[in-house]
């Protein structure tokens, strides 16, 4: 799937003064940059809640051995802004997700990308702005 | 196709700087705009005050949902490459550095320096809104739609679905009320400006997320004026509990949305899942 920017996209720019924020704490004192996980499974519940909406997401082993895991993301005003709604989180879906890992070694990552099973993709990316694939 | 869209912390400012979060929405940002705005008649109530009624907040159009289906790309713009790994110390380094460069702190008691400081180090911990509290008086800022009648203006407050009824027919404070996050409030007309003076707030809450702390002493004059499509909002906070003297908040004006069917939409319940899991004094 190529990307193509800026095209058929709502862009909302603010000025400089309102650079992000992220989050209502620091994503650094919670999660790992250099601790990707992929994770496929089932998603079991969606949590569309201030501050963060959470995904959760049944992930089975080889043996079938089922281990719960927790996504989140960006507050629901953000996701809603950006288009989405609590029922294109793919509750009751096979997903794969990619994200960073907690630094605590709960089973808890934050979202990077969602991909669904007809390949269609969520990404959350913080990153360059001026840069055509981040 | 995949949409790209850039949502710049507009709602995570919510929850940290209501100022940021309504400025540059309504309308979009813009000083020309700003001043076209102010220079439009001011409509006034029947008794002869301006106003305030109207939605002071939110996008014109109501953001379409994307198709079952369809990719997208949410981007917070961050300026350290896309690959490098010091993306989430550049967000909480730029953070402080905003910070850093508040110009308007609130005047605390030499001997209570040290404590706000603390409160700020700690504030992942301490920050009574991370903890999905209410903002209360003054930290939540301007409302984001005003409803005024005679008799009562209420003000009401897209975030955390937050209404305040302010009475407007002469009546004193009650006695009889409760502490709470928004106090109880009295509003009067000083000549154009709508004033709303409150008490009893509950010390719990905070004036922002440095480790503004105060006590139960506090006293909030805020002033809401009309001019056009403009309105502006200021507070005045006395707390002779913490501070040396009183304390002007930094003023915020707002654009009436252009929308005049727009609607606030209800704010998601508030369901603080992180604290547990936060491993180091890391913040922003």
């Amino acid at each position: 799937m190529k990307q193509i920017l800026w095209a058929g996209g709502l862009i909302i720019a603010l000025s400089g003064a309102a650079a992000p924020a992220l989050a209502h704490h620091s994503l650094q004192s919670e999660y790992d940059i250099n601790q990707s996980i992929t994770l496929k499974g089932t998603v079991t519940k969606v949590d569309w809640v201030n501050p963060h909406v959470y995904v959760y997401l049944d992930v089975k082993d080889d043996k079938g051995a089922v281990t719960k895991w927790a996504v989140t993301t960006l507050p629901p005003g953000n996701l809603r802004r950006g288009g989405l709604t609590r029922d294109l989180l793919g509750f009751g879906e096979t997903v794969s997700i990619l994200g960073f890992r907690a630094r605590d070694g709960a089973n808890l990552a934050f979202l990077r990308t969602i991909t669904f099973a007809d390949g269609h993709k969520l990404e959350i990316w913080l990153g360059d702005a001026t840069k055509e694939n981040p | 196709m995949t949409k790209h869209v850039i949502v710049a912390g507009v709602a995570l400012l919510l929850v940290t700087s209501p100022a940021l979060a309504q400025r540059g929405r309504a309308g979009g940002a813009g000083a020309d705009a700003s001043a076209a705005a102010a220079a439009k008649p001011t409509p006034r109530a029947a008794d002869g005050h301006p106003d305030l009624t109207g939605v002071w907040a939110g996008a014109a159009e109501t953001v379409k949902a994307l198709a079952p289906g369809e990719s997208t790309r949410i981007l917070f713009p961050v300026r350290t490459g896309p690959d490098d790994k010091r993306i989430f110390d550049e967000m909480d380094r730029a953070a402080k550095e905003r910070q850093a460069a508040e110009p308007n702190k609130p005047p605390y008691k030499p001997e209570l320096t040290e404590k706000v400081q603390l409160l700020s180090d700690k504030r992942q911990f301490n920050d009574p809104v991370f903890y999905c509290k209410p903002l209360g008086v003054p930290r939540m800022g301007p409302p984001s739609q005003v409803v005024q009648t005679p008799g009562l203006v209420v003000l009401l407050y897209q975030g955390r679905t937050t209404f305040r009824v302010i009475p407007t027919d002469g009546r004193p404070h009650n006695a009889d009320t409760d502490w709470t996050w928004n106090g109880d409030s009295v509003g009067r007309w000083d000549g154009e400006t709508f004033v709303i003076d409150t008490t009893k707030l509950v010390e719990d809450s905070w004036l922002g997320a440095d480790g503004w702390f105060h006590s139960n002493k506090m006293h909030v004059v805020e002033r809401l004026s009309r001019k056009g499509d403009t309105l502006t909002w200021s507070a005045t906070v006395e707390d002779p509990g913490v501070f040396t003297k009183p304390w002007e908040m930094t003023g915020r004006t707002l654009r009436l949305n252009p929308n005049p069917k727009a609607l606030l939409e209800e704010d998601p319940p508030c369901l603080e899942q992180d604290g547990p899991h936060i491993v180091t004094d890391d913040h922003h």
